[in-house]
């Protein structure tokens, strides 16, 4: 600090001084301390040296970076562009059939035996069946073709989560309230045993989130 | 004319998706820009910068229109930052007993260096890039809330008004920690001057 007390009060006013912060007041005094302190008009200069660096610095380091994608990253986020639910049943359940043909195998088997007693619960809804949580996720059934065999349930949350569930028709009762026909080989009292019974439904397959790539 | 802000968010609330990507494409150097000050790590700065835009547009309705909207658009980007900061446990600089340390920065380093050094002389362009360089570091070690302030005052040049309603602090906190803040990054920048100095001899310019 150079010998002036002067600065001491006035080296605080200097920052709001060149953001041009200041009333008039103090702007007059500041600057009429500025005009016989050499030490005080430096400082304000550094100060403004130090400003514009930060500016530049720092659009140095933005500039680096390609902004292309980030907007279309955002919106993908805030409003998830899905293809029509058909299509994207299609690829889910390729993929399944590509990637995990074992998995899928077996799970369609506990699907089918889930399905047995779960059906019954479900059967007399379309599009929406009962007992899938239909209160907090969209809930549909798809058909991907006429007659497939399977009719998957897909339930979608609102943060982009889909489950899909498969159950193989086969071995249950079809979705559309016609007569159940269990599959000849199957007991045909199970579903009878069970009925009523507080059962908790479980997914036979969760497919991870697709929303914001697909 | 550019839309303004509010006429844009108005448009988003009414479902306008273009509006919403309009008001991205307006800030989202900005906001990455203050994402990075306060972060130092690109990967971070752009998941917060995304994570902000995300968070506004999911909350729009709480948005009351009292305030600008970017006011409200940094609020939550500093925010963000400060909670991924906290997770990390790395919260960088000092804590808030900066304050106090007003006489110690009043005993600058070197007064004038960084203003002489470089003034707004374009034939001293390589010594700003390299300074510029620093910025980051020397931001780093200022503390998290002071960042802020100066990071908002810097890259949006807000009013200490603004700055006093984004941070929700009074306007006198606002002065005092941009004056601590500024100190603080001057003297690591006078710092490396120094260093710059001794590496090329002392009056080389």
């Amino acid at each position: 600090m150079a010998g002036n007390p002067a600065c001491e009060r006035f080296v605080p006013l200097l920052s709001p001084y060149i953001d041009g912060e200041l009333s008039p007041t103090d702007r007059v005094n500041v600057e009429r301390h500025l005009g016989a302190c050499r030490d005080c008009a430096s400082r304000a200069a550094d100060l403004r040296a130090e400003s514009a660096l930060l500016r530049v610095g720092l659009e140095m380091a933005v500039d680096e970076v390609d902004f292309k994608d980030f907007t279309q990253r955002v919106m993908a986020r805030v409003t998830p562009e899905r293809p029509p639910l058909l299509e994207r049943l299609r690829i889910s359940l390729s993929e399944m059939f590509l990637y995990h043909r074992t998995a899928m195998v077996s799970s369609l088997a506990t699907a089918a035996a889930l399905a047995l007693v779960v059906i019954p619960m479900v059967m007399n809804q379309n599009d929406a069946p009962m007992g899938y949580g239909a209160d907090r996720m969209r809930v549909s059934a798809v058909r991907a073709t006429e007659g497939a065999k399977v009719a998957p349930v897909v339930l979608e949350s609102d943060d982009g989560n889909t489950i899909i569930w498969v159950v193989d028709q086969e071995a249950a009762p079809a979705h559309d309230g016609s007569e159940s026909r269990p599959k000849a080989g199957n007991p045909p009292d199970e579903s009878d045993e069970l009925d009523g019974e507080p059962l908790k439904k479980g997914p036979a397959k969760t497919v991870p989130p697709k929303g914001g790539e697909l | 004319m550019a839309t303004d802000d509010l006429t844009l968010v108005k448009r988003v609330r009414g479902g306008d998706q273009r509006a919403f990507k309009l008001l991205v494409e307006r800030y989202q150097r900005k906001v990455y820009a203050v994402a990075l000050g306060m972060l130092k790590d690109k990967e971070d700065a752009m998941d917060v910068s995304q994570e902000a835009f995300v968070k506004v547009y999911k909350y729009l309705d709480h948005f009351k229109g009292d305030s600008s909207f970017y006011t409200w658009l940094y609020r939550i980007t500093v925010n963000i930052c400060i909670d991924v900061m906290r997770r990390k446990g790395a919260s960088g600089g000092e804590t808030e007993e900066f304050d106090e340390s007003v006489a110690n920065d009043l005993s600058e380093a070197r007064i004038g260096a960084l203003g002489s050094r470089l003034g707004t002389n374009p034939q001293k362009s390589a010594l700003r890039r390299e300074l510029a360089e620093k910025i980051q570091e020397a931001l780093a070690t200022v503390p998290e809330k002071h960042r802020a302030i100066l990071l908002l005052r810097e890259i949006e040049g807000m009013s200490y008004e603004d700055l006093s309603r984004t941070l929700d602090i009074p306007k006198g906190t606002v002065m005092s920690r941009l004056f601590h803040a500024r100190a603080k990054v001057q003297k690591i920048l006078s710092e490396y001057l120094e260093l710059d100095e001794a590496k090329s001899g002392v009056g080389s310019e």
